[in-house]
């Protein structure tokens, strides 16, 4: 949670909001922010911390691990709509990586915003496709591994 | 899962701790505004 608080500006600037959520109390989180996460970043974490008692949330969204009792690492990013755009799913050792989430989501504001499919790996200014007939076949023409 | 991509994210009430104090958080409380929920196993753990 600390590496998504330390870049917490970058998502703020694409208008977007975290929670995060483990099955441990509200109190528990008060704790870890005020002994451990303040001291890992500047002011803590700035976003809600949810208390997933019982791991509720969890199970409706498929992560909660009976065996643990806990919640693996889920990430789900969900629109203006409210319609789960993506979603990500580690065991517990492997952290994640920030700076794809944020790449997904300009990418999903963008095609949000213009309807423009998003090639592999695009990132903002590289190239996007018009789909359409003229493009059936000829994808190699306009998009090249690297784009 | 009981979740799918392109559907509707089911919505939650949960207990939260939030700039030193504690409060409600619902998920539809964050309509028309882009959300990332993060789920972890656990406070005090190591990664």
């Amino acid at each position: 949670m600390a590496s998504v608080a330390a870049r917490y500006d970058d998502l703020k600037k694409l208008d977007v909001e975290v929670l995060s959520c483990s099955v441990d109390s509200h109190f528990t989180h008060k704790m870890w922010q005020e002994h451990e996460l303040s001291k890992m970043v500047e002011g803590g974490v700035p976003f809600p911390m949810l208390a997933d008692t019982g791991g509720k949330i969890g199970t409706l969204y498929g992560v909660y691990d009976e065996a643990g009792g806990v919640n693996v690492r889920g990430r789900f990013l969900i629109d203006p709509d409210g319609v789960i755009q993506a979603m990500e799913v580690l065991t517990p050792p492997v952290g994640r990586n920030f700076a794809e989430l944020v790449r997904q989501v300009q990418a999903f504001q963008h095609v949000r915003k213009t309807g423009e499919p998003t090639p592999a790996g695009w990132q903002p200014g590289k190239k996007t496709l018009k789909p359409g007939p003229d493009l059936v076949g000829k994808v190699w023409e306009n998009w090249k591994i690297g784009d | 899962m009981s979740v799918m991509v392109g559907q509707k994210a089911p919505d939650f009430e949960a207990n939260a701790f939030h700039n030193g104090g504690f409060k409600k958080v619902k998920l539809s409380d964050y309509k028309d505004r882009w959300v990332v929920v993060c789920f972890y196993p656990g406070d005090f753990t190591f990664v």
